[in-house]
């Protein structure tokens, strides 16, 4: 009970993330702040399903399994962030700054 | 038996531990077929490639192997300071008004493990992203910049982490 609760916790905020995130993508200037906004976001979306789904299966092999995903998951996800940010300042394209007073 | 024999040895047989412990996770049963078909398939696999996992001294035990209670903390303040940072990125987006800095600072940290470490809890907590890092000088883009001093951003970035990754890779 407790725990399907808490699964439901996380599902929404994991629907809330990614819905904003996206939204992030449109609102923002430029490559660097979008790239905040949908990486990021987007990182912490899914997350949050994975710890939904953990607790919602409980102590059993399915969460091993859901464990090892989330690894792979934490190691991949920024270094992809990371390179699309890299190329982008390799090309030389300058970050959007806000003008100052 | 020489030290290197034994170190030969232990790295064969922590192969084997790790593959096994991929086998339970991934099969799921504890059938004696099931078990004695994983042991032996760890075991082929170990002697193959027990060289790429581990390096052939033992003096580079202490930089490989994590402690991993330490460890176990560093992903718990990762994943909550992950949480905080995205409600007020979730703010920003909604204002839709931000203010991004690139900002430079140096790490600390000796071991390169530790500093790729760094440099991905750096992009994984939202509002930064790792542009570059160059020995240990990180270049980061920083969603709402407090400040382009360098000592004092890169206090504020790299908070905790830079503290808890010294503890776990010396």
């Amino acid at each position: 009970m407790i725990a399907a609760i808490i699964a439901q916790i996380f599902i929404s905020l994991g629907f809330i993330f990614a819905l904003l995130g996206h939204l992030g993508v449109i609102v923002f200037p430029d490559v660097y702040t979008r790239l905040q906004a949908s990486s990021t976001c987007a990182t912490t979306s899914v997350i949050s399903f994975f710890i939904a789904a953990m607790v919602d299966s409980g102590f059993s092999v399915i969460t091993g399994k859901i464990v090892v995903i989330s690894a792979f998951f934490i190691v991949s996800s920024p270094v992809s962030a990371h390179i699309v940010a890299r190329y982008a300042w390799s090309r030389g394209i300058m970050p959007w700054r806000r003008r100052r007073q | 038996m020489t030290p290197l024999g034994k170190w030969k040895l232990t790295r064969i047989l922590f192969t084997i531990l790790y593959l096994m412990a991929g086998w339970l996770l991934f099969t799921g049963s504890v059938e004696p077929v099931s078990l004695a078909l994983g042991f032996g398939f760890s075991s082929l696999i170990a002697l193959w490639t027990y060289g790429l996992f581990f390096e052939e001294q033992e003096a580079e035990r202490r930089s490989l192997i994590p402690r991993v209670h330490l460890f176990l903390v560093f992903v718990l303040v990762l994943l909550f300071k992950m949480y905080v940072a995205s409600f007020r990125v979730l703010w920003y987006i909604i204002r839709g008004r931000v203010n991004p800095e690139i900002v430079h600072f140096r790490t600390r940290l000796k071991s390169d493990t530790a500093r790729v470490m760094l440099a991905n809890a750096i992009t994984m907590t939202p509002g930064t992203v790792t542009i570059d890092l160059d020995q240990d000088h990180l270049i980061v883009h920083w969603l709402e910049a407090k400040t382009t001093h360098s000592g004092y951003a890169g206090r504020l970035i790299k908070g905790s982490f830079e503290k808890l990754l010294k503890w776990i890779w010396i």
